[in-house]
């Protein structure tokens, strides 16, 4: 199974990447989505895969009879989750506010760019006037 | 005199001084060595000792002798200037650095009042700040010199590592062949140099000198000329006996002071300002005596070599005469009006007593004999003319005197001889404080040339002495300053064609205009140059790096990646092994083909509605992933996320605008795109394939495995790990969910310059159909109902705060379409923000109960029964974060519902 | 649960603990005070100096808690007594400037404790994830704080592009861990370091260590990773631009510390050479790039970016020296850049935005006071003795030539000449400059304190520097011997 997840990442990474070099914000914040479950393969996948039983202990038992999946890779997706969940909801408040403001959501549109070179070095320039 | 109160008491400091120095010199002169000890940083190896040996003590008398005559003159001279205080307080600052400089033991703390002179030089430089001429060169020396000096502190810091020790004295006391065969002995030397050769205007950092000449008259003749730039001499006399005797030491400094020295005295012949003519003078005087420093091999025992003793003769010489010459420069400006040496004359019967400074001055400086000068410059004769020193040497220090002798007579007789022209001012001798230096120093300068032990026996030799750390055999029956035949005649022979020189003044300035112009490269517009130079190059760089492009920013970091990437390869040489393409059944690879090809569509598609949809098709299929390998509490979580994602994704969507117009990079940049994602998306996979190659590390697995039930009383262990084991994770991971809620709320406010065309909010929701409205209406309740089932099981089944949240958070929203922003606030009561609050305190309360009922850590589970059910701290934990969840979605969307 | 906890182990998490009492608290005191502005501002800095109390009350021990995912030991301590610190001045500088943009101070305040909150648990985190959520504590609040002026457009621009570059580059370092965590299968430090043991580097622990660094080359402000900083640092609030430059910066020092010296010693040539690169572009690039700014605000932000790449020399030095001078110089550069930056806070006024060059016209003759403590800034920036800025360069070059990297501190040096160009050029603006117009500068109550604070710092440390150098030392020595997180490890 392992190859087939790290082909998946990989894809998922392609596209990611992809939509993050496009100039729209919505299409970055897609690209976002699939970043994050492109993460918790990896976490997932690092954990070692087994098609095992779910990391529950019967009752009356101390520990699992048989063999159960990872359960720590499990409870570093959930975190991973709720904290991509975070991101998401905040880009999205973030896109809604910044086409208010700016009235776009091309970022190649939002740019402080560098200030002309103007006033650079200007003292430089002062001559002697000798 | 007069003036404010504190310029009064600002010229005590320095005679006072002067005093006490002076009190030193018997002790000193016998060769004792006083030391005042201050502990400041031992542990860095830097202590603040001040010692006086004859070379500081020397250069002490220096600093506050003339200083006490410069303020003197400064206090009756910079009368009408503004904010005299400020000019008085940095001229003193600047002594205490000065004396700090010569007088302290440690490198890093000479390194210290060292910059300290700097910055008190850039300060006076720029004095006039009104004046753009001021400011560039105030600018321009404090570059110069403090580049300089940094690479000085580098230097220091390598000969520190070599010597073990900062301290001057240590290093002095240690075998001079540790430093000379010591592997970075050139980098010492190159470094330090740098720090001395710009302090000292040596060519070619010599520009800044004559520039510096902007501020007023006091300080260019006491920091410009008499003190400051003669650091870089004293440190390099200092350093010698450590440094000194190779050929990369001699060849340098020779060839640097004998360059400076014979290039400034020459540009100063075809100069007319006073202070300019001064100026260059100076840099001559400064490449003299680094010349004569480099001039000859540290004498072992018994051997005489006295190039140490003549550059200090010659550069105490110097002092003497150029602060006198400084002063009368500027009484005479302040008298006339005018520096210009081409509109001033026939002074002398209106200034006599500023005259006979002046000739007094210009005797020792043409080294008349029987001057301090003539002296000095007998001795460099004598050392030039020694054996062990290379033949050009004298006729370069002739070369570099004439001109200057030269220069002496000008001085002399120009301002004051000849027809009297119109001056804008009355032209008149000043007031005392102004010739009282000028006087005094001149005379000085006579007197010591006819008696010369004292200057000599008691403050040179010893100076000397201190250097080398020993006293020079010398013939028995011939004083220091006795000197040779050739010396003598190269001497005269200066003074002659030093007055052929005055006779030819016009001409010889004449030739030296024409071969100014054909000298294409100055130190100036050198500077200037590079000035622009990193100017344009910076704004190249940052407007190639910084283009305000955020994609552009993505790529560079993409590219930065790829070339860690392939020189990691290239160094490792190691590739991932053969993969096992195993046990792959046919669901998988369709789970695999699906996220693909919704991949796919996210990228390609317009439709907005598409691609949330194809959103939804990829976490779907991951968390049947999940659920297929063992992970249903993963895969649950998962889904519910994804459901909520969508619909909120899907709310905000709607008002922003639709794919239809968007721009994407043009074609080309687009290919660059594709090509940089495939490249990534490969890269990723090899990584993946060598992760998962190795099998994991069983322990941590298995340590939970067994602790679980006993250690947290729970069967789910995934959950068990969430809200006891890593409880303080999930603390973190719900506080960031918690400032995502207050990000919201705060992002979403009416801000004050609220558009007017913003949608406003509508009273219902979108999909209000009465069939719509009974569902909800009896949906709602049965699914928070189950949220609070799954909320509760979470500990021993899969389920747990996060999942049931979400759930609640998802009917709630349901309820928020259907009924309108306004109808949900109704049902919860409160406001959401509160709900998530209030669950963020349940959690930390959980933890509290814990370490006070058990005595346990933060957040450390504890169990008991109640009425026949187990309840536990991890379950009011859990009921903590389903709030929290709650409260942050429900802050969302109620919010952007109201928009 | 295991045995061997104390009851006192729960006091130790109080500093953190009452920082998040805190801030809820400051939420309630903004919706019922009737004179807001101070009583928020009161409680913040009560609940700053209370949890200060705390920290310097554990500073002496060395322990992990949590079942090992924080140590309390005198490395948080040092970091987290800088953190409390720089939100108390940051705080203090905020309050006028918050007045006059108009905005409330609330969620502000709020938001400023949550940061710092995600600071103290990046420099006590010794696992991986706490030290990841740390982080995204952290930047989450920060990405909010950017975009908090909203009328400004700028602002917003900054508040994007900060959060589509943060986000991108938490995906990077949370990549880069589940690397780590795949190879060793473990998230603690320790039990990192144990596994790495004896094991040579492969090439997936160096791409490992690539992305880390990216991951924390972004919010360290390291070139490449810089592109975000400057347009961010120009359009954030002032206030805000200053505490990221200063907490951020320090607190992600704190976490690449404690994960290369804790966690990856083992793979240190590997990560020498991938930090002296960034070290020695960063500084370079830095520089020069901050010669051709007029916004002082964008200046700042460049040659922030050039100190990531000073610090980074203490860090490339791997050695007990270097990790002092690293440490020491993030307090150094804390008093210094808060300084200027509340110069540029008290010169926001009405009519005037006060972050360029030429709205320092002048200052010396309007408001001498103001004009010397940002003198003395910016000769501490520049390195210049008698300032605590020289004392922590010197430091810092010293460490790198001991352990053998002449060309770095070769470099570092060469910068720091070109450096001196900019930082002087606001001397020049402030004391050689006609004034120019606007209406006057005040320096309110609460400016006045934080400039004393920055100004007494700059100068205190340049010239007895022995108590600073003692804590850092004490502090390097129980990095790297903070016990092992034994409970989650060991079988």
């Amino acid at each position: 199974m392992e190859p087939i997840i790290s082909v998946l990442v990989g894809v998922l990474m392609a596209a990611t990447v992809y939509l993050m070099l496009s100039r729209n914000f919505v299409r970055f914040i897609f690209g976002l989505a699939l970043l994050s479950h492109a993460a918790n393969l990896v976490i997932f996948a690092s954990g070692g895969m087994t098609r095992a039983r779910p990391p529950l202990i019967a009752a009356g038992e101390s520990q699992p009879l048989s063999d159960v999946s990872n359960a720590v890779p499990q409870a570093l997706m959930l975190t991973a989750i709720v904290i991509s969940f975070s991101l998401l909801t905040f880009a999205l408040v973030l896109a809604f506010r910044t086409f208010q403001e700016l009235e776009t959501v091309d970022t190649d549109r939002m740019r402080a760019a560098e200030p002309s070179p103007e006033g650079a070095g200007d003292e430089a320039r002062e001559r002697a006037v000798d | 005199m007069t003036g404010p109160p504190y310029v009064r008491l600002a010229v005590a400091l320095p005679a006072l001084l002067f005093v006490w120095f002076c009190t030193m010199i018997p002790a000193v002169s016998a060769g004792e060595i006083l030391v005042w000890e201050l502990a400041w940083l031992p542990q860095l190896g830097i202590d603040l000792d001040f010692v006086v040996d004859g070379l500081s003590l020397l250069f002490a008398l220096l600093i506050t002798g003339i200083g006490a005559f410069v303020f003197l003159f400064a206090g009756v001279y910079m009368r009408g200037y503004p904010q005299r205080g400020r000019f008085t307080l940095f001229l003193v600052s600047f002594m205490l650095a000065m004396l700090g400089l010569v007088l302290a033991d440690n490198l890093i703390a000479l390194f210290v009042f060292w910059e300290l002179t700097t910055i008190t030089s850039f300060l006076l430089i720029g004095y006039s700040h009104e004046n753009a001429t001021a400011r560039r060169a105030a600018l321009q020396g404090l570059l110069v010199t403090g580049a300089g000096a940094l690479a000085m502190l580098a230097g220091f810091v390598v000969l520190g590592q070599a010597a073990g020790t900062f301290s001057l004295r240590e290093m002095l006391a240690s075998d001079p062949a540790t430093f000379a065969d010591h592997p970075r002995y050139t980098a010492i030397v190159v470094l330090v140099l740098l720090g001395a050769f710009t302090k000292s205007a040596q060519f070619p950092f010599h520009f800044w000198l004559p520039n510096a000449m902007a501020a007023p008259t006091p300080v260019s003749a006491y920091l410009h000329s008499a003190t400051m730039v003669k650091a870089g001499v004293f440190l390099l006399t200092r350093l010698t006996p450590l440094l000194g005797g190779t050929q990369l030491w001699m060849e340098t400094l020779t060839v640097v002071g004998a360059v400076t020295a014979v290039y400034a005295a020459f540009v100063s012949l075809g100069r007319s300002d006073l202070k300019q003519v001064l100026a260059y003078t100076t840099v001559m005087a400064l490449g003299t005596c680094v010349l004569f420093l480099g001039s000859s091999p540290v004498p072992g025992p018994g051997e005489v070599s006295r190039g140490v003793l003549a550059a200090l003769a010659f550069l105490v010489a110097h002092a003497l005469y150029k602060a006198a010459l400084f002063l009368v420069a500027g009484t005479i400006e302040k008298a006339t009006g005018t520096r210009d040496l081409a509109r001033l004359g026939g002074l002398w019967r209106a200034m006599p007593v500023t005259f006979a400074a002046a000739v007094a001055a210009s005797v020792s400086m043409a080294g008349v004999p029987y001057s301090v000068g003539f002296l000095g410059k007998e001795l460099l004769y004598t050392v030039g003319f020694a054996p062990d020193t290379p033949a050009w040497l004298p006729w370069a220090a002739f070369l570099a005197a004439a001109p200057v002798a030269t220069i002496a007579i000008v001085l002399a007789c120009q301002p004051f001889l000849g027809p009297r022209p119109e001056y804008p001012k009355p032209g008149r001798e000043g007031h005392w404080a102004l010739w009282c230096g000028p006087v005094v120093l001149g005379a000085l300068g006579i007197y010591w040339g006819l008696a010369p032990e004292f200057p000599f026996l008691r403050l040179l030799v010893p100076a000397e002495t201190a250097v080398l750390g020993q006293a020079l055999v010398s013939d028995p029956g011939h004083a220091p300053w006795h000197s040779t035949g050739e010396a003598l005649a190269l001497t005269l022979a200066t003074l002659g064609v030093a007055g052929l020189g005055f006779r030819m003044r016009g001409a010889v300035a004449e030739a030296l205009a024409g071969l100014r112009r054909w000298i294409p490269l100055s130190g100036d517009r050198a500077y200037d140059a590079a000035m622009d130079g990193i100017a344009g190059a910076a704004v190249w760089q940052t407007r190639r790096l910084q283009s305000g492009v955020q994609r552009h920013y993505l790529l560079i970091v993409f590219a930065t990646l790829g070339l860690s990437l392939a020189v990691t390869l290239w160094i490792k040489d190691v590739f991932p092994g053969p993969v096992r393409w195993t046990e792959a059944a046919l669901l998988e690879w369709s789970l695999a083909a699906l996220v693909a090809a919704a991949s796919i569509v996210i990228i390609r598609s317009r439709s907005r509605l598409l691609c949330i949809c194809a959103l939804g098709v990829v976490g779907v299929s991951t968390a049947l992933i999940f659920l297929l390998f063992g992970a249903p509490d993963v895969a649950m979580t998962q889904l519910t996320v994804e459901t909520l994602v969508t619909v909120i994704v899907a709310i905000v969507l709607l008002k922003l605008p639709n794919f239809s117009n968007e721009v994407w990079p043009s074609g080309p940049a687009r290919l660059g795109n594709a090509f940089v994602a495939v490249t990534v998306g490969i890269g990723v996979t090899l990584l993946m394939l060598a992760v998962t190659a190795s099998p994991p590390q069983p322990d941590l697995q298995e340590y939970f495995e067994r602790t679980a039930v006993p250690g947290g009383q729970g069967r789910n262990i995934v959950n068990v790990i969430l809200v006891d084991f890593r409880a303080l994770d999930t603390m973190g991971e719900i506080t960031v969910l918690a400032i995502a809620g207050a990000a919201v709320f705060a992002m979403l406010l009416p801000g004050p310059r609220r558009r007017k065309d913003a949608p406003l909010p509508g009273p219902g929701g979108i999909m209000d159909t009465v069939i719509l409205r009974e569902t909800t209406r009896r949906l709602v309740p049965l699914i928070l109902i189950f949220s609070v089932f799954l909320l509760l099981r979470g500990h021993e089944q899969p389920g747990g705060g996060f999942v049931g949240g979400l759930v609640a958070s998802i009917a709630l929203s349901l309820y928020a379409f259907v009924f309108g922003p306004q109808a949900t606030r109704g049902i919860l009561r409160v406001d959401p923000r509160a709900v998530g609050a209030v669950g963020l305190a349940v959690a930390i309360a959980s933890g509290f109960i814990g370490s006070i009922r058990g005595a346990a850590p933060f957040l450390t589970g504890q169990w008991g029964t109640l009425a026949g059910l187990k309840i536990g701290t991890p379950v009011m934990f859990d009921v903590g974060v389903y709030l929290v969840v709650i409260g942050v979605v429900m802050t969302f969307v109620i919010r952007i519902k109201e928009q | 649960m295991p045995a061997g906890f104390t009851a006192a182990d729960f006091y130790y998490l109080l500093p953190e603990i009452l920082l998040t009492a805190g801030a809820l608290l400051v939420l309630v005191v903004d919706l019922l005070a009737p004179r807001r502005d101070s009583a928020v501002l009161g409680t913040a800095l009560a609940t700053l100096a209370v949890s200060g109390v705390a920290v310097l009350a554990f500073a002496g021990l060395d322990t992990t808690i949590s079942a090992g995912l924080l140590a309390v030991d005198g490395f948080a301590a040092f970091f987290k007594v800088l953190f409390l610190l720089s939100a108390g001045i940051t705080l203090l500088m905020s309050v006028p400037y918050l007045q006059v943009e108009g905005v409330r101070p609330g969620e502000f305040c709020f938001l400023i404790l949550c940061a710092t909150l995600g600071m103290m648990f990046m420099a006590s985190g010794i696992d991986l994830i706490t030290l990841f959520i740390g982080l995204e504590t952290m930047a989450i609040s920060f990405y909010i704080l950017t975009g908090f002026l909203k009328p400004s457009r700028r602002s917003n621009e900054a508040a994007v592009k900060y959060f589509l570059l943060g986000a991108f580059s938490l995906g990077l370092l949370l990549y880069g861990m589940s690397l780590f965590y795949g190879v060793t299968g473990t998230t603690s430090l320790a039990g990192i370091a144990d596994a790495l043991a004896g094991s040579e580097g492969s090439l997936l622990l160096s791409l490992a260590l690539i992305l880390l660094g990216a991951g924390m080359g972004f919010k360290i402000a390291a070139v490449p990773f810089h592109m975000w900083a400057p347009d961010v640092y120009e359009g954030a609030p002032t206030p805000v631009t200053a505490f990221l430059s200063v907490g951020s910066k320090a607190a992600s020092f704190a976490m690449l510390l404690r994960i290369l010296l804790d966690g990856i010693p083992g793979l240190v040539a590997d990560w020498q050479v991938f930090f002296w690169a960034l070290a020695a572009v960063s500084m370079t690039v830095g520089n020069i790039a901050a010669i051709t700014q007029s916004n002082v605000k964008r200046m700042l932000a460049y040659s922030s970016i050039a100190h990531a790449g000073y610090v980074l020399i203490g860090v490339v030095a791997a050695s007990d020296r270097g990790v002092t001078a690293t440490m020491v110089y993030l307090w150094v550069y804390l008093f210094m850049q808060l300084g200027a930056f509340a110069i540029l806070s008290m010169l926001r006024r009405k009519d005037v935005v006060g972050d360029e060059l030429k709205d320092l016209s002048g200052l010396y003759f309007r408001q001498p006071a103001a004009a010397i403590a940002m003198l003395i800034f910016m000769l501490s920036l520049g390195g210049i003795p008698p300032t605590a800025g020289f004392m922590g360069k010197f430091w810092l070059f010293s460490a790198a030539i001991d352990s053998g990297f002449i060309w770095l501190a070769v470099i570092g040096v060469i910068n720091s000449a070109i450096s001196l160009y900019y930082y002087v050029r606001v001397v020049v603006f402030m004391w050689l400059k006609e004034e120019t117009l606007g209406s006057p500068i005040v320096i309110r109550p609460a400016i006045a304190t934080a400039l004393v604070i920055a100004v007494v710092g700059s100068v205190l440390f340049g010239v007895y520097p022995q108590a600073l150098f003692d804590q850092a030392q004490s502090a390097t020595e129980m990095l790297g011997a903070s016990a092992p997180a034994a409970v989650l490890y060991q079988p």
